[in-house]
């Protein structure tokens, strides 16, 4: 079995999800009270013109039609036009993705960054005050909601300290965001925030398993100082189970950019799926859900393969 | 005993440990004083619980942060109680280094076996990478490793048991220590693996000169490879003198006892004819007028295609009604399997398995859950193989509850007491959980639970592999004894060819998944008529010393004729 028939089959699995994905997505939306033609004609609309409007979009016909039509344009990149802002939903989500993936990439960068030594520190300095004040602080980040822990920073930021604006960086290019990163710094930390929780625990637990096992003894016994047995051999192996975490935690992390982006009037694709969400813009919802559920397949596929490369016994089929 | 304590490289002087718990202080060793001088190997035996693992610990400082520590130990000259991390990091596989038990879980999962011995090389001497890979290639050539070159570059879960345990001892001697402490080096390895790895401890120990601190529980072992022997009970040293004394004179009642539980293998050479010794056979086994089980031709395989496994080829064997067959083998030989397939648990891909004269595998449903009735089963773990949350009474219940529904409850109540009592289990723990009793009162209740049906066939895997052996001896006897009394017949799996030699009418031994010979178990295990067979047998150890080292004589003798040793 080699690299190349493992990913093949990989990626087969991952499209037969997004697959169902979009099935279930379909349906679900098709189920709202209403369905879309009331929500683009408003209250107002006549029968006439709902009729008349559900046909003209094929909405009259059978759904399993419905369905098929969809796929054969998704097929071409074509996601639809949003109702609302009578645009091309691939445009205006290709406009919006890589902002939000900034936002995303940095919050997970930074929340890796600090959480992953956080946790092993704790480990090692388990049951002692630090771990228990590191140990409190997370579970208060991991329990406060993403919209009111931004909104606190808000507060002590930028109007109390007024160390950074209270608007994420404006504009359409990617240039315009990276050339205020201090206006970036509050929405990264606030999608960081629950990241660092979590992960800091994951690892802290992953470190402690490691610590109990017995490789580390004979480490140990071998003459080796407790330095050198973290760096060398604890953290790689603690780092494996929480990189395969690291996939499922892309829709958590797509989850906090919806309530940061809207927070800090980031314009990114949180921020077009929460109006597209108030306008009933169907074509833009399904769109915006299919981008997040592919990125959380591709997330888990490159936690699968990168869980490869670090760990040698999932090659051979062991772990 | 009385030599200059100047000269011995591990002084250890009214050692006394304590674990604090959650539940108060536990004390684990008391008042453990002991030597060893440079060349002699010291073996510290006892029962699990005996605080043998924890004077080894104790040794190189590796007890856990938990641990109080009392006494004096010295490892050439170095204070090791109340030294720090620096200290002891220094003494740590340079002065002194240890072997491990359990060769699975012992090293670095993800890294190359060549850098984590590079590793222990660098932590003492200023050598460059490059020299010390070097020099780890050439201590896997040492230990016995073929193509040292290429396996440097292998990861732990790409070699054997045994390769593996020749690894950790390569890192233990990298540096050339003075001491090496080796808990229960052996005890998660095949004997002829066993008997490899004692070889090689035996041969680095007697080049350089090191002193060996040897932990262990079998008493073969002992006999194999101590100068000097210590037993423990409760934390102290009962007894201690050299090996010849204990083990055949010894002092102490608690020594006594232990050595009279030990199973002994009867070896008479294979020149003797020594028919005495063997349990008779009740009756002819190439034909038993009605077998309980029998398996004709079967194979078993696992996976598919490029994948797949053989566990089982064309493996025929018969079990007679009150008939007890013992299968033997090494680890991954079909044993197991073997014993699965008799159950109904894995299908066959070829053959025939009848189980009371009726075609398992054209039996279904209603009629085959009858059939399997009448057979119980004992496995190796009693932890794993109870359910934490039944009561003992519950646990021997169930049978019933499955496979006589219309039986009323003060009948079946009063069935699990008399199963209970029969088994030796007093009235009282019948309302505990599993985890509230020992290991062998554990093994009683899966016993019960087995037989509580009035099985006509007991299938036991290892049933006693994991307990001491006291507690293994009594198991076996009420075994034995039930038996007698319901007339069961009795597939019984296991390592052990001792054991099986006591239990066995018959014999069937299995190597990578076929039959190698079979027979009544006198024949069989004095008067082997497969090379696989003798060399099983010569690599078990007998806890006689004198005996012992004639038998390694021999067995050199024999694997030098033979070519190249055995490999599991």
């Amino acid at each position: 079995m080699d690299i190349l028939w493992f990913l093949t089959r990989r990626v087969l699995q991952a499209l037969a999800v997004i697959l169902i994905v979009t099935v279930v997505v379909f349906c679900l939306l098709h189920a709202l009270p209403g369905g879309p033609a009331r929500g683009i004609l408003g209250p107002q609309a006549t029968a006439q013109q709902i009729a008349a409007f559900n046909h003209e979009q094929g909405l009259d016909r059978s759904l399993p039609v419905q369905y098929v039509y969809y796929l054969g344009t998704l097929l071409q990149g074509d996601l639809g036009t949003s109702y609302a802002l009578n645009e091309g939903v691939a445009q205006l989500i290709g406009q919006r993705l890589p902002k939000t993936l900034v936002l995303t990439v940095l919050s997970a960068l930074v929340g890796l960054l600090l959480a992953i030594p956080l946790g092993m520190w704790q480990a090692v300095r388990r049951n002692k005050p630090v771990d228990y004040v590191v140990t409190g602080l997370s579970f208060v980040a991991y329990s406060t909601p993403v919209y009111f822990l931004g909104l606190v920073l808000v507060l002590v930021f930028t109007q109390v300290l007024r160390w950074f604006p209270s608007q994420a960086p404006q504009g359409d290019s990617l240039a315009q965001v990276f050339a205020d990163p201090a206006a970036l710094v509050l929405p990264v930390v606030s999608g960081a925030a629950s990241m660092i929780a979590v992960f800091s625990r994951y690892m802290r637990s992953a470190t402690l398993e490691n610590l109990a096992e017995d490789y580390v003894r004979t480490a140990r016994a071998g003459g080796s100082r407790r330095g050198a047995i973290l760096r060398r051999h604890v953290f790689r192996n603690s780092l494996t189970p929480v990189v395969a975490m690291l996939g499922y935690y892309v829709p958590v992390l797509f989850g906090g950019a919806l309530v940061v982006e809207q927070l800090f009037n980031y314009p990114g694709m949180g921020l077009l799926f929460w109006s597209a969400a108030q306008s009933s813009d169907y074509p833009v919802l399904l769109g915006c859900v299919l981008v997040i559920s592919v990125a959380t397949v591709v997330g888990t596929l490159l936690a699968d393969v990168v869980q490869r490369v670090i760990d040698p016994r999932v090659k051979a089929g062991r772990a | 005993m009385n030599a200059n304590t100047g000269t011995d490289i591990l002084e250890v002087e009214g050692l006394g440990v304590t674990f604090a718990t959650d539940t108060g202080d536990v004390p684990a060793v008391r008042e453990v004083s002991l030597q060893v001088r440079p060349g002699e190997t010291l073996a510290l035996v006892g029962e699990s619980g005996s605080g043998k693992s924890t004077v080894a610990l104790a040794a190189l400082g590796l007890l856990p942060g938990n641990a109080h520590v009392s006494g004096r130990v010295a490892v050439g000259g170095t204070e090791v109680v109340g030294s720090g991390e620096d200290t002891l990091a220094r003494l740590r596989g340079r002065t002194a280094s240890m072997v491990f038990q359990e060769p699975a879980t012992a090293l670095d999962p993800l890294t190359r076996i060549g850098r984590q011995i590079a590793e222990v090389i660098r932590n003492h001497r200023p050598v460059s990478a490059r020299e010390a890979a070097a020099e780890a290639v050439e201590l896997l050539r040492r230990v016995g490793i073929p193509e040292p070159e290429r396996r440097a570059a292998a990861f732990p879960f790409q070699l054997s048991g045994g390769q593996r345990q020749r690894v950790v001892i390569a890192m233990a001697i990298a540096n050339s220590p003075e001491l090496l402490v080796a808990d229960e080096p052996t005890t998660a390895l095949d004997v002829t693996v066993q008997a490899e790895i004692l070889d090689l401890l035996r041969e680095l120990a007697a080049d350089s000169g090191t002193g060996v601190l040897l932990v262990t529980h079998n008493m073969g072992v002992v006999a194999d490879f101590a100068d000097r022997v210590a037993v423990m009970l409760h934390g102290e040293i009962v007894e201690t003198g050299p090996v010849e004394e204990v083990l055949l004179r010894p002092r102490h009642d608690y020594t006594r006892r232990l050595l009279a539980a030990v199973p002994r293998l009867t070896v008479t050479g294979p020149a003797q004819a020594g028919s005495t010794a063997a349990p008779p056979t009740p009756e002819d086994p190439t034909d038993p007028a009605s077998p309980v089980v029998r398996l004709r031709d079967v194979s078993v395989q696992f996976g598919h295609r490029a994948g797949a496994v053989r566990a089982l080829h064309e493996v025929s064997l018969t079990v007679g009604p009150g008939e007890t067959v013992g299968l033997v083998g090494e680890s991954g030989s079909g044993k197991s399997t073997a014993a699965r397939v008799a159950l109904g648990l894995v299908k066959p891909s070829g053959g025939a398995v009848s189980l009371f004269g009726a075609d398992l595998r054209r039996t279904r449903g209603r009629a085959r859950r009858r059939l399997l009735s009448g057979v119980g089963v004992v496995l190796q773990d009693p932890v794993a193989s109870l359910d934490a949350r039944m009561s003992v009474a519950q646990c021997v219940a169930e049978p019933l509850l499955v496979h006589r529904r219309d039986m009323r409850a003060a009948e079946r109540r009063s069935r699990v007491a008399d199963m209970l009592e029969r088994v030796g289990l007093e009235k009282k723990l019948a309302a505990r959980g599993p985890r509230e009793l020992s290991g062998g009162q554990r093994q009683r209740v899966s016993l019960a639970r087995a037989l509580v049906l009035e099985p006509r066939l007991l299938v036991a895997d290892e049933p006693t592999s994991a307990l001491d052996v006291r507690v293994q001896r009594t198991v076996l006897e009420v075994i034995a004894e039930l038996q007698r009394e319901l007339g069961f017949a009795c597939l019984f799996v296991s390592h052990d060819l001792a054991v099986v030699q006591q239990f066995a009418q018959r014999v069937v031994v299995l190597r990578a998944g076929e039959v190698v010979e079979q027979g009544p178990t006198g024949n069989t295990l004095l008067q082997p008529t497969s090379e696989y067979t003798r060399r099983l047998i010569a690599a078990v150890p007998v806890p006689d010393p004198v005996v012992q080292r004639r038998r390694r004589a021999e067995r050199g003798n024999s694997t030098a004729l033979a070519g190249r040793g055995v490999t599991a």
